[in-house]
């Protein structure tokens, strides 16, 4: 059985562009299905209208089309934010929520209630409260508060985007149980990373229009399609693809153990020989001195903190939720004040300094760009730090700026009217004109596609290169890799490593303790021990490519 | 810390049935209105510290009292410059001074400083608190879910009761965002600690346009998590938890009569007209 989407047609106002153009595909029953396609493309239209947001909430457009389903189907979404979404204190309560106001019988919400903590292994936490959840653990319930209704359709839109790596095991989980119980999924994504091992179908949106409508593999195996709608594949598949241009009969893969015995087959058994990464030395332009953070109700968030942040270089700050980082960041520029210990810029104290002095200085960039813009125009916003600072700055620099990320087009628009990756990177680019020498990004990457995620990591190395300090938060490892000299890694308010990238790919436990998983391109090179561990895919497919040659195979 | 917020905890205030914390604030409220004796405000003040302490809360009324303390402190002075043309009802008691000054038309005005003026301000600072503090306590213990629970018992219409929980549910978040918008603009370079008040009150300005999108924003995903969820104030709902009334509740009601019992008694014997 399907759920069939006939010639979907939509406009937001009548005068409006078509956001919608006449697009047709089947949900499969049973299966899970992932609608990809990059920011403004129609996603979140779609799910409107799967919802019937349009038109029953959302009259004013112009709809054509049918979404052929039969009666009383119910089609139900779980957001990007699910503190948005539960209605409850407690566990219980959200999820009997939606039951109650379906009119069930209190013994068949019981019921119900039972089936989907067990179905979601979510019983440990039914008598715990919402609001101290993990956010893997809300986005959980939240999915069991909408299961527990029984949709015939589960709409997931963007579930573990706001996620860091526990939570998006904790979904992926979920998920996976899901496609065993043959629920009918429809995942609303342009990341596939996490669900690449268990999408089913694929429908992929550009520019309103239907351009792909396949299975998985067909999608994996269609490189110049992937580019085109900037979904964020799986490294493995990443490394797939890149092989394949030189090793035409390699099979597609996409995890870890298919990628090792591919590559296995290709090298026919042959290891290289590593050399060792030596300590890069450089001078710390902030440095960090037994930081203590205990909060009001006698919470350590930091525990004896020593660091050095190295001048000129790109460093990440890793770990879980909870573990300290955005409570270390803010340390660094002022905005919280040390119980004890104190951080130092060029050898100075910050800590009589207030957070606007110190932003000349160090400027921290927040995860939510909502908290961030607030000027009427997108140029405006851009210059906001500099106006600020009184750093002069003219109008060509604006607009190559503009040019440059690709946001000329919506120089003149209202900041917040844009789509969250862009809002986020206009915030970011807003501290370019400042004065600061050292920016701290907390989860740049929230938001954005793969087009966006390609110009944070030229951003990056372009501010590098300039000679300015990168600190950044963030879950994304294989980013992570890519671009960073230095990491400090902080569990439980504790650092327990502080060094450079070379050493660090080395600490495999370190990456067990926190519960985080390296790199794909990390954990193959030490797997076929390549001269040197490749930090991203094109690196990592020229070694193994120069070790095939060894091996006299053609490449 | 938490403002605002419920206290996740079990003690027995939070054990109670939420119509028994809704009828204690309400006869509180009453009582705090009508009783204007410094002795017995203060029994009140001592019966709630009790039952604060008994509840191990008191830090979070420690909190609400830093966060009242400007507000009290205006009453208290009010009250106090209000008195200084009166004499004190009472004779005898302390005078600190007192002073006729003349004015051009042969008109005079006495200036008496005494204790009156301060007991008086201290009275009005006192019940002022002791009815924000009976609110505080009913809003710390219940969480969202049970005002919601406690309402309907009372035959408050579903739509009411939610939209009120709602409402307790969003003032936290509220307050989260708006330190949130604060903490990134004085990020990007905004002074928001050295300044004076005209700028500090034109920051609350600029912080006021990021804060309503971000409450509009929230609640457009509300309203479409009530879409999703079905919800409809014209159907019948049904209830998954139901509350009632325990011993605890009995023990509590017997507490809060004999506390006001003795504070009639106190004020029927310790009154001072103010």
């Amino acid at each position: 059985m399907e759920y069939n989407i006939n010639h979907i047609s939509y406009k937001y106002s009548k005068d409006g562009p078509l956001v919608l153009d006449d697009v047709s595909f089947s949900i499969q029953k049973g299966k899970v299905t992932a609608i990809v396609g990059p920011s403004g493309c129609g996603k979140t239209t779609l799910v409107e209208i799967f919802s019937q947001i349009i038109p029953k909430l959302i009259s004013a457009g112009e709809l054509s089309g049918s979404f052929d389903v039969p009666e009383d189907t119910f089609v139900s979404v779980v957001s990007q934010n699910p503190e948005n979404q539960l209605f409850g204190y407690g566990v219980e309560d959200a999820i009997a929520f939606g039951m109650e106001n379906l009119g069930i019988s209190q013994q068949e919400i019981s019921e119900r209630m039972e089936y989907v903590l067990d179905l979601l292994n979510l019983q440990y936490l039914r008598k715990r409260s919402v609001a101290n959840l993990s956010g893997g653990q809300r986005q959980s319930v939240c999915i069991a508060s909408v299961l527990a209704m029984d949709p015939d359709v589960l709409i997931m839109d963007e579930p573990v985007s706001s996620l860091d790596p526990n939570g998006k095991k904790m979904v992926q989980n979920i998920l996976g149980q899901l496609s065993a119980n043959m629920n009918t999924v429809v995942l609303v994504d342009n990341n596939l990373v996490w669900s690449a091992n268990i999408v089913d179908h694929v429908i992929g949106l550009l520019d309103g229009k239907v351009v792909f409508d396949g299975s998985r593999d067909e999608f994996f195996q269609n490189f110049e399609l992937q580019e085109k709608l900037g979904v964020i594949i799986p490294q493995e598949v990443e490394i797939y693809r890149s092989l394949s241009k030189h090793f035409p009969d390699i099979k597609l893969f996409y995890t870890m153990e298919e990628a090792k015995g591919q590559i296995e087959a290709l090298l026919n058994g042959r290891r290289g020989t590593p050399s060792v990464a030596g300590e890069k030395k450089g001078s710390a332009v902030i440095t960090v001195h037994n930081l203590e953070k205990t909060f009001q109700d006698g919470f350590h968030a930091l525990i004896d903190i020593n660091a050095n942040i190295p001048e000129g270089n790109v460093v990440a700050i890793l770990g879980q939720n909870g573990s300290g980082k955005t409570t270390f960041v803010k340390h660094l520029n002022g905005l919280l004040k040390p119980t004890a210990g104190d951080v130092r810029y060029r050898k100075e104290s910050i800590l009589q300094k207030t957070v606007a002095q110190i932003s000349k200085n160090i400027i921290l960039v927040f995860q939510h760009p909502e908290h961030m813009l607030f000027e009427e125009t997108v140029e405006r916003e851009m210059t906001f730090c500099a106006r600020m600072q009184g750093v002069p700055f003219t109008e060509e620099e604006i607009l190559k700026v503009l040019q440059n990320y690709h946001l000329e087009e919506e120089k003149d628009l209202f900041p917040l009217n844009l789509s969250m990756g862009k809002k986020h990177m206009l915030t970011i680019l807003s501290v370019l004109f400042s004065s600061a020498d050292v920016i701290v990004l907390d989860e740049p990457t929230l938001g954005m596609d793969g087009f966006l995620i390609k110009d944070l990591e030229e951003l990056i190395i372009s501010l590098k290169k300039s000679g300015k300090t990168v600190v950044m938060i963030s879950h994304e490892i294989p980013l992570v890799f890519k671009c960073v000299d230095h990491a400090i890694i902080l569990n439980r308010g504790e650092k327990i490593f502080e060094g450079d990238k070379e050493v660090l790919a080395g600490k495999d436990e370190l990456f067990e303790q926190i519960n985080i998983n390296l790199p794909p391109v990390v954990v193959l090179s030490k797997e076929f021990k390549l001269e040197h561990i490749s930090y991203n895919v094109e690196d990592f497919t020229e070694q193994i490519c120069q070790l095939a040659a060894k091996q006299g195979r053609e490449v | 810390m938490d403002y605002l917020k419920y206290v996740d905890s079990d003690s027995l205030l939070h054990r109670l049935d939420p119509r028994t914390k809704f009828a204690f604030f309400i006869v509180m409220a009453v009582v705090t209105s009508l009783i204007k004796s410094g002795v017995a405000l203060l029994f009140l003040f001592a019966f709630f510290m009790v039952l604060w302490c008994v509840c191990g809360i008191q830090k979070y009324i420690l909190i609400l009292l830093s966060k009242l303390k400007v507000l009290l402190m205006f009453i208290f002075l009010l009250w106090l410059v209000l008195g200084l043309t009166q004499y004190p009802v009472v004779e005898g008691g302390p005078i600190f001074y007192q002073n006729s000054f003349s004015f051009a038309a042969g008109q005079t005005i006495t200036l008496c400083f005494d204790w009156y003026d301060l007991y008086k301000g201290a009275v009005y600072a006192l019940r002022i608190f002791l009815m924000i503090s009976s609110f505080y306590t009913v809003l710390i213990t219940t969480n969202f879910s049970d005002i919601i629970l406690g309402l309907q018992k009372w035959k408050v219409p579903y739509a009411i009761a939610f939209g009120i929980g709602l409402v307790f549910q969003i003032i936290p978040i509220i307050i989260t965002e708006l330190q949130a918008i604060m903490e990134a603009q004085s990020s990007r370079g905004l002074e928001i600690e050295q300044c004076g008040w005209v700028t500090k009150v034109k920051n609350y300005v600029t912080f006021s346009l990021p804060l309503l999108f971000r409450v509009i924003s929230k609640g457009q995903a509300i309203s479409l998590a009530m879409h999703y969820y079905q919800l409809d104030f014209s159907v019948r709902r049904t209830a998954y938890k139901f509350i009632k009334a325990s011993y605890y509740d009995l023990f509590f009601i017997i507490a809060n009569v004999m506390a006001i019992v003795v504070t009639v008694v106190l004020r029927i014997h310790f009154y001072i007209p103010i």
